[in-house]
């Protein structure tokens, strides 16, 4: 087993008291809401859009003067910017070096991955890695 | 005499497909594909296990059965659509047979100055050839606008717009709206006023049509007619385009190759007569083992019966729906010759959420932008969720469908 960020334990751990999908998507719909810095729709771009989702989806990285990596983003699908959302707490004010050492399987762990259609799953892998990119690019 | 759902359901055995927490899989995504009968899937099998070899060529006996039996299938299935076997050219599906008649006739036949006269509501395969040939030779494209009220085409403006056209791309049933264009008068207008009163040639997309009536090629009067097997119960991977001899001998063929030559010099080559000169390559031979297999299938029942079933099953869907809050529905669900497609959008979850939210209950809808964004531009949505019933859905299906919608948008939205 993984060890994850204690943000992102804590929730891999929420998805897996859930009794079943409906309720796992009905988490991720309440995690959609808290999103902890939603991207306003004016600031949508083509360079902050993830490639591969069928919905529309925008992210961006901020570090900031103490090096503490934060995400941005908003999606119009709920399951998509719940997902998004989860990243964006489970790993906000982490340094940029911990995040480039994150890997997407902790979306196994919360069961929620048999839930992703290929076409999902791509998106998802992509939000994944431009966050990683972005991270290890910062990472000293 | 009534459809016997349970004799019929029998035959195809994924449908007794139990998914994740043993739920029972209720197919609705048929206007995407339909599921294939146990005879299609025994065909293609068998033919694999017994007879497989290269069709045309060789001399053995697997040879001689393969080519029998490939050329017996071209037989049934143009039979099925009423056509002479010569007036049938497989193709991978409608897309290629569409872009058969963009490449083989419109390619050879029209030039600067010639119209071609499609819709809105066109699935992109018969938009994107139209745009590349219009920049390859200059051929002006027009559309036909939707009646937004209506949701039919605009027929007055196609009045108007078939006088300089000189070949009319229409489909036929659409795969977004269920809403079936009344082609028999879209034909008899392009010929009787197309090309300035000359008679303009017609092409059909009928892809969503197989599936709902019995369609007769020579009956129907059009130039071309595409259609694609997976949709009406065959396997994926073949197609056809139905078109006359007449008709072939001004085409040129503009995928060459083994199969399709009659001799080949270094200097030159000279083609095969008719259907083959656009099949070239090694054909899908099990693939028309399996369309065979699915059109005798089908020639059991009444497609009359199987429309009123399909379509009655989608208009109770859509009435129900209309009483679930917020959900906005896509068609018109009052005509009877509307198909089995219901597309629907709630006003604010998101249509792929919705498609989620509906899979975690078992039921398999699709969800986007159905290949048609023109026609989603015209309807002033992005995507929408669609459901759409075939020969093997049940009332009880419909039932659970609606249910479960309702209890999605209660617990979601």
């Amino acid at each position: 087993m993984n060890e994850w960020p204690a943000a992102l334990q804590e929730i891999i751990e929420d998805f897996r008291d859930c009794f079943d999908r409906m309720e796992r998507y009905e988490l991720l719909f309440e995690y959609a809401k808290r999103m902890p810095y939603p991207l306003p729709i004016e600031d949508w771009t083509e360079e902050n859009r993830v490639q591969g989702c069928q919905s529309e989806a925008h992210v961006e990285c901020v570090i900031d003067d103490d090096d503490r990596f934060h995400i941005h983003g908003a999606a119009d699908a709920q399951l998509v910017q719940g997902l998004m959302a989860v990243l964006a707490i489970g790993v906000d004010g982490l340094s940029p070096n911990e995040v480039a050492q994150l890997t997407p399987k902790f979306v196994d762990e919360m069961d929620v991955k048999a839930s992703l259609t290929p076409s999902r799953a791509n998106g998802f892998l992509n939000l994944f890695e431009m966050i990683r990119a972005e991270a290890e690019k910062h990472a000293k | 005499m009534a459809l016997d759902l349970d004799s019929i359901r029998a035959d195809f055995p994924i449908l007794s497909r139990r998914l994740e927490g043993e739920r029972q899989l209720v197919y609705l995504d048929n206007a995407a594909t339909t599921q294939k009968p146990q005879v299609v899937i025994d065909a293609m099998n068998d033919y694999y296990a017994n007879t497989n070899a290269n069709v045309h060529r060789a001399v053995h006996t697997l040879a001689g059965e393969a080519t029998e039996g490939y050329e017996a299938s071209r037989t049934g299935i143009a039979s099925y659509f009423g056509a002479p076997r010569d007036n049938l050219i497989f193709t991978s599906g409608t897309t290629e047979a569409i872009n058969l008649v963009a490449y083989g006739w419109a390619r050879a036949n029209l030039g600067k100055g010639d119209v071609v006269l499609t819709t809105e509501m066109e699935h992109h395969a018969d938009i994107v050839p139209w745009q590349i040939l219009s920049k390859e030779c200059g051929i002006e494209i027009r559309y036909v606008p939707l009646n937004r009220e209506t949701m039919t085409l605009d027929m007055e403006a196609f009045e108007i717009a078939v006088e300089d056209a000189s070949l009319v791309c229409v489909v036929h049933t659409s795969n977004v709206l269920g809403v079936r264009n009344d082609v028999e008068r879209i034909i008899k207008l392009s010929k009787l006023h197309g090309r300035n009163g000359k008679g303009a040639h017609v092409m059909l997309d009928a892809a969503q049509a197989a599936p709902h009536e019995r369609i007769c090629f020579p009956e129907l009067g059009c130039d071309f007619l595409a259609l694609s097997a997976h949709k009406m119960g065959g396997p994926t991977g073949i197609g056809a385009l139905f078109t006359t001899t007449e008709i072939m001998e001004t085409m040129k063929p503009f995928i060459s190759g083994g199969d399709m030559i009659e001799t080949v010099t270094l200097e030159g080559s000279t083609y095969q007569k008719g259907p083959h000169k656009f099949e070239a390559g090694t054909p899908r031979i099990a693939e028309a083992f399996g369309w065979h297999a699915a059109v005798q299938w089908l020639d059991q029942y009444n497609m009359k019966e199987v429309h009123a079933h399909v379509s009655n099953l989608a208009r109770w869907t859509a009435e129900q729906m209309e009483n679930i809050p917020g959900i906005h529905i896509y068609g018109r669900h009052d005509l009877e010759t509307t198909s089995g497609v219901v597309s629907f959008l709630h006003e604010n979850i998101h249509a792929e959420d919705l498609a989620h939210l509906m899979d975690a209950g078992g039921f398999a809808v699709r969800t986007g932008h159905h290949c048609a964004q023109p026609l989603m531009e015209a309807l002033g949505v992005s995507s929408t969720a669609r459901a759409s019933f075939w020969i093997y859905n049940t009332k009880e299906e419909a039932e659970a469908f609606v249910n479960h919608l309702r209890g999605v948008v209660d617990r979601f939205s």
